[in-house]
């Protein structure tokens, strides 16, 4: 049984200040068209929401299935109502961020470390091989500017209280 | 005309044969290409905008500079890196606090963001630039015979407001338009619309389900369609729908419907050679590359 009476119900504002889901009527259209909605556990944006509305801390931070999106943005285009949904979902993501450190992505300390995901400076040889010879002109190979860009994401608070994270 | 070369990670790293088909096949369509000197990544939905929404506008913005000093617009073929630069530009320039907020940060950095770069995805420059008479013209070989299907990038589509290039979102006909101009026949089917289900977290979160939505897609193109091929524009759907096939065949069904990016085949259609410009896939695609030989 969930006692409302201890929710948090300010809850809202530290997810979505713009206040933009309150206005959701809990319809589903957001889970309709959704292709994480057959994820097991589903994604289900509507219960997000009124996880949110209702001030459910405890089980919105250790809700895993807003990192299922697809970000595929359809719930954004077709909610009638204005929610966002797929902004909301990447704002619960901050939120957990902020007050769960293992919930930081790794891969932004990766694009911390070389500036991007994927194995961009291992891949000369399968490059060559389809006749690509030069190197991809990504900020790896530019020292320079990786040193700016990484004193540039240390600006950031939630980064900086986690560089360790990132510098390791 | 000219545009800044947004090459993103997934395609120069896994899949250099799109680069290099898109490399070869813009310039004679009158786009020159220029790379964009420094560039990280866009940033994925995964990363920053998942963490902290100044950081997410820092480094599209970081990006978004390298276009504005070459006096250029960016133009982009994955899906994500398109949405997220296009969100990127428009948080941007709907924020003013936010932007000066980043604006102050990016001046230590020795950047500086204008707002003056649009991006643009290969598809609507293809469509609205180049069109689809041109393209027509520039071919050696046409695909006149052939059926083919396609997957349209989700990314290029929703939300309309900031990433839509269609005249109408939910029923987009670009990508078919493009590959009528190819010759080859388009034929439609029910779930044409349905998300490829590669991006983002559902198959790291369930591989199984992803690789099933992926599965009911081809189940209606055997059912519905007699496609030859498919032709997609992100790099993610060309990687998620090519290599999945081989992960859903089994003695009772066959998945071997092969993918292509659509400058790939354009670039066949062109005349240059299947090693270079697409000499990479899962599920073979040596029924379509006879038709070139």
């Amino acid at each position: 049984m969930i006692d409302l009476d201890l929710a948090k119900k300010e809850l809202w504002r530290e997810v979505d200040p713009s206040g933009a889901l309150r206005s959701c009527f809990a319809c589903g259209t957001c889970i309709v068209g959704c292709p994480a909605s057959n994820a097991n556990p589903p994604l289900l944006i509507r219960s997000l929401v009124r996880m949110v509305v209702l001030g459910l801390e405890d089980d919105l931070l250790n809700e895993d299935t807003p990192w299922s999106c697809v970000t595929c943005s359809r719930c954004e285009e077709l909610c009638p109502m204005g929610v966002n949904p797929f902004e909301l979902g990447l704002a619960i993501r901050r939120w957990q961020c902020r007050n769960d450190e293992t919930r930081i992505p790794p891969g932004a300390a990766e694009v911390y470390k070389r500036g991007y995901t994927q194995p961009v400076e291992k891949a000369d040889e399968l490059r060559a091989s389809v006749g690509l010879t030069i190197k991809p002109t990504t900020i790896t190979e530019r020292p320079d500017l990786l040193e700016k860009f990484q004193s540039l994401l240390m600006e950031f608070e939630v980064i900086r209280n986690v560089d360790y994270m990132f510098k390791g | 005309m000219r545009y800044g070369f947004f090459l993103g990670c997934n395609m120069p790293a896994i899949r250099p044969d799109v680069e290099r088909a898109i490399r070869l096949t813009m310039p004679p369509l009158g786009v020159e290409l220029e790379d964009l000197d420094g560039y990280v990544c866009c940033p994925a939905f995964g990363t920053f905008p998942s963490l902290d929404e100044d950081a997410h506008l820092a480094v599209s913005a970081w990006n978004l500079s390298l276009g504005e000093d070459k006096g250029l617009d960016l133009m982009v073929e994955c899906g994500s890196c398109y949405s997220s630069l296009r969100t990127g530009k428009h948080l941007l320039d709907h924020h003013p606090e936010r932007r000066e907020r980043v604006q102050a940060l990016l001046a230590k950095a020795g950047k500086e963001y204008r707002g003056t770069a649009a991006t643009r995805h290969i598809s609507d420059v293809l469509l609205h630039e180049v069109g689809p008479q041109k393209i027509g013209a520039s071919l050696k070989t046409s695909l006149k015979g052939l059926r083919g299907v396609v997957q349209y990038p989700c990314h290029s589509l929703f939300p309309s407001r900031i990433v839509g290039f269609e005249s109408c979102s939910v029923q987009p006909r670009g990508l078919a338009d493009l590959v009528l101009a190819l010759g080859a026949e388009v034929q439609h089917f029910s779930l044409e619309l349905q998300c490829c289900g590669g991006a983002g977290g559902f198959h790291k979160s369930d591989r199984g389900q992803a690789a099933e939505l992926a599965r009911r897609k081809f189940d209606a193109i055997k059912a519905e369609t007699q496609a030859d091929f498919m032709v997609v524009s992100c790099i993610t759907c060309l990687m998620y729908l090519d290599g999945v096939q081989h992960e859903l065949s089994s003695s009772e069904a066959q998945y071997a419907l092969p993918v292509f990016d659509y400058n790939q085949l354009l670039a066949l259609c062109m005349g240059f050679p299947a090693a270079e410009v697409a000499a990479i896939s899962t599920t073979p695609r040596g029924p379509m590359l006879r038709h070139f030989a």
